[in-house]
C-alpha cells in the first residue's frame, strides 16, 4: 500500500531528472489508491450550501478530491437509507438488499396512500406521512434506546450495570432489532412485507421494537441500585 | 550526445557543491605556511619559535581533509568537464536542428532530444534527457569539518546532523509554544481563531525530497520520527507562530490545471452547440460522450434510452451530474460505450458528462463539481491475480503441514 501510494505520488507530483527510483520502474496501473491529502467529496446540496455560506468552497477547490463512489453517492443518497442497506446486506449483495429495501418502500408507500384515502377530513390527511424515507429515519429515531446494560464482575458476581451509550451503538441496536423484529416471521410472509410493517410500527412508536427499547429502559432503571459499579 | 550515456551511469556517483572560499582559503593557509618555512633562517629567535609553531599547526592537516580535498579537486574538474561538453553538445545540438547556437533555450534542447530520440518508453524519468549538470547531479555536502579534522555542527557525530538539528530545531519550537501557551493562560486570554496554520493545500516533503532538501539519506524510521514531530507541532494551538519553520519542509500539492483549458462548444447541422468527450475511462469500460445543446434532457447509451442500464445504481450514476448541475432538462445526452460491467460504464459515462458539462455551466458550478469529486478521473483497475495464491491479496490458508 505504502508503495504504490508512493508510485502515484513520484508519477503525479513531480519527478526528479536523472534519478531513477526502482519504485517508478514497478508502476502498475491496477495498484494505484490515491494518496492521503486527497480529500473525501462533498457532493450533498445541503452540505455545500453550507461551505458556501462559510465562504470554504474556495479552500476545497485547490485540493484534490476522490471520485464519489459509485454505491454511495447519487443526487437521492441518504446517509442512513445507506447504512440500513448495508445491514440488510449479505455475502456483498448490494444489489439484492438494495432493491428489497425498495421494495419495503413501495410497500410502506401503498399502506399509507391507502390509508390517506380513507381518511376523511383534511386535517386527518395531513397528518398522514406519505414519504417511506421520512418514515424510516422517524422509525430509527424511536427505536434508538437511550441506556445500556454493561456486564460488571463484582466478586465474583456479574452485575448488569446501567450505563450511557453512545450515539454510534444506539443506532447500530435501532437498526439491528429492526431486522431482528422483522426475521421473527411466518415463512409464506417475505421480508419487504414485514419490514415494512415494522417500520411503520416504529414510526408509530408501536411494535416489538418499540416495546424492546422500552424493556430495556425498565431493565435499567430496575438495575439503578447497581449503577456505582461503574466507576467503583 | 555521448553525455546522455553517461549521465546514466554517472548520477550513480554523488557529487559535491564545494564552497570556493574555503577551499580558496585553505590554499593561501596552505602557501602561507610554506613561505613561512623559507624564513625558519632568519634572526629573531622569537620570530622563528612562533613560525615552527605555525608550521606544526599546518602540519596537522588531517588525512579526512586532505582526502576531501582530493574529491573536491576531482570534482571541479569533473563538473567542469561536464559543463563544458554540455555547451558543446548544446552547440552541435543547435547546429544539427538548424537553429542559432546563441538563442538555443533548453526548451529548444528537450524538444530536439524528443525529436531526435523519439522514445516510448512508458516512465518519462527513463525517457533519453540533456539536462546542464548542476540539474543530474544532486549537489553534495561540503566540508564539514576544519584542517585539524574538528567538525563544525555540534552534531556532526550522530552521522545525519542536518536531519538531527530539524529535529532539534521542531522540538525547540514546541516548547517555545508551550511556554507562550503557558504565558497566555496567565495573562487569560483566548488564542485567535483567525490566526489557524492553514495545511490542507499542502503536504509534507516526501522522504526523497526531505533527503534532497537535507543533502542526507535518512532511514524509513527516521522519516517517520520527521512526520511524528512536526505532527505533533502542527497540532499545537499556536502552531501558526512557528509558520515559517513548518512550511520549510512542506510542498504545496500541485493545482489543478481543468478550470484553464475549457473547450468552446462546436455547431452541428442543426445548429446546436455540441461537445463531444473521448476516452472516457472506468475500469475496462471505454467510450465517448456528446452533449448537446439546447436539448430536453434526452439520454441516448448505445443507441437505447437510460434504461440501457438495468439497476437503479447505474442509472442514478447517469444521472448524478445531470442533477447535480441542475441541467437535466436543458442538454441530451449520447453515448457509446463498449467493454466492462453495468458499473464501469456507467462509471465512465458520469464522467464524461462530468467533463463535457464544464461548457456549459458557469465558473462557480465548475468549483462545486470539482469539490464534490466528479472531475477526478478514477484510474483504478482490477488487480491482477498472483500465482501461489488464490487472489490478488489473498493468501492460501495456513497449514502446519
Amino acid at each position: 500500500m505504502r508503495n504504490s501510494l508512493y508510485v502515484f505520488h513520484k508519477l503525479c507530483v513531480n519527478i526528479t531528472p536523472g534519478r531513477w527510483p526502482s519504485l517508478l520502474l514497478q508502476n502498475r496501473l491496477y495498484a494505484k489508491y490515491f494518496p492521503d491529502f486527497f480529500q473525501n467529496p462533498i457532493f450533498r446540496k445541503e452540505d455545500q450550501a453550507k461551505l458556501i455560506e462559510n465562504n470554504e468552497l474556495s479552500k476545497y477547490t485547490t485540493v484534490p478530491v476522490l471520485p464519489p463512489s459509485a454505491s454511495e453517492t447519487s443526487m437521492h443518497f441518504d446517509p442512513l437509507v445507506n447504512k440500513v442497506i448495508n445491514h440488510i446486506m449479505k455475502d456483498g449483495n448490494k444489489k439484492l438488499a438494495r432493491s428489497l429495501l425498495e421494495k419495503a418502500f413501495e410497500n410502506v408507500k401503498r399502506k399509507q396512500i391507502e390509508r390517506y384515502h380513507l381518511a376523511k377530513t383534511p386535517e386527518q390527511k395531513a397528518k398522514i406521512e406519505l414519504d417511506p424515507k421520512n418514515i424510516l429515519h422517524k422509525a430509527v429515531e424511536n427505536s434508538k434506546p437511550m441506556l445500556q446494560l454493561l456486564p460488571i464482575k463484582r466478586g465474583g458476581i456479574t452485575y448488569q450495570v446501567p450505563g450511557p451509550i453512545t450515539e454510534h451503538r444506539s443506532l447500530f441496536l435501532a437498526i439491528k432489532w429492526l431486522l431482528e423484529a422483522t426475521t421473527e416471521k411466518e415463512r409464506t410472509v417475505h421480508f419487504p412485507e414485514q419490514f415494512a410493517w415494522e417500520i411503520m410500527d416504529a414510526a408509530n412508536n408501536t411494535g416489538k421494537v418499540v416495546k424492546r427499547k422500552q424493556d430495556l429502559h425498565r431493565l435499567c432503571e430496575a438495575n439503578r441500585a447497581y449503577a456505582h459499579y461503574r466507576w467503583q | 550526445m555521448s553525455r546522455i550515456l553517461q549521465l546514466s551511469l554517472r548520477h550513480i556517483n554523488s557529487v559535491t557543491k564545494y564552497p570556493n572560499q574555503a577551499t580558496n582559503e585553505l590554499l593561501k593557509n596552505c602557501a602561507r605556511a610554506n613561505s613561512n618555512k623559507t624564513r625558519t633562517n632568519s634572526d629573531d629567535l622569537f620570530q622563528e619559535f612562533t613560525d615552527w609553531e605555525t608550521l606544526n599547526k599546518k602540519k596537522t592537516v588531517s588525512k579526512a581533509m586532505k582526502a576531501y580535498l582530493e574529491r573536491a579537486r576531482e570534482h571541479d574538474d569533473f563538473m567542469k568537464k561536464q559543463e563544458f561538453e554540455f555547451t558543446v553538445g548544446k552547440r552541435h545540438l543547435a547546429n544539427m536542428m538548424g537553429e542559432d547556437p546563441e538563442t538555443f533555450t533548453q526548451k529548444d534542447v528537450d524538444r530536439a532530444i524528443e525529436y531526435l530520440f523519439p522514445s516510448g518508453i512508458y516512465d518519462p524519468a527513463a525517457r533519453p534527457l540533456m539536462k546542464p549538470p548542476e540539474e543530474v547531479f544532486p549537489a553534495r555536502k561540503a566540508a564539514e569539518f576544519d584542517e585539524a579534522g574538528r567538525p563544525h555542527h555540534f552534531l556532526f557525530y550522530t552521522g545525519r546532523p542536518n536531519f538531527f538539528k530539524l529535529l532539534y530545531d521542531a522540538s525547540e519550537h514546541i516548547q517555545n509554544i508551550y511556554k507562550f501557551e503557558d504565558k497566555v493562560i496567565r495573562k487569560k486570554a483566548i488564542p485567535d481563531p483567525n490566526a489557524k496554520l492553514e495545511l490542507t493545500s499542502s503536504v509534507w516533503y516526501s522522504k526523497e525530497e526531505l533527503e534532497q532538501h537535507l543533502v542526507e539519506n535518512i532511514t524509513e524510521l527516521e522519516y517517520e520520527n520527521f512526520k511524528l514531530v512536526m505532527e505533533r507541532l502542527v497540532s499545537l494551538p499556536y502552531s501558526y507562530r512557528s509558520k515559517e519553520f513548518i512550511e520549510k519542509v512542506r510542498k504545496p500539492i500541485a493545482s489543478q490545471k481543468f478550470a484553464l483549458e475549457i473547450p468552446k462548444p462546436s455547431y452541428d447541422e442543426e445548429g446546436r452547440e455540441y461537445i463531444t468527450t473521448y476516452e472516457c475511462l472506468r475500469k475496462k469500460a471505454r467510450g465517448d460522450v456528446t452533449i448537446r445543446s439546447p436539448g430536453s434532457g434526452k439520454i441516448t447509451i448505445n443507441g437505447k434510452d437510460i434504461t440501457y442500464f438495468a439497476d437503479t445504481q447505474s442509472r442514478e450514476q447517469v444521472t448524478f451530474p445531470l442533477l447535480f448541475t441542475g441541467m437535466e432538462d436543458r442538454v441530451d445526452v449520447e453515448c457509446n460505450i463498449e467493454g466492462g460491467g453495468p458499473s464501469g460504464q456507467a462509471g465512465a459515462i458520469r464522467w464524461g458528462i462530468a467533463w463535457g458539462l464544464r461548457s456549459f455551466v458557469d465558473k462557480s458550478m465548475i468549483d462545486s463539481m470539482q469539490v464534490a469529486g466528479l472531475l477526478t478521473r478514477d484510474p483504478r483497475k482490477r488487480e491482477r491475480k498472483k500465482p501461489g495464491q488464490p487472489g490478488a491479496r489473498k493468501k492460501p490458508t495456513w497449514k502446519r503441514r
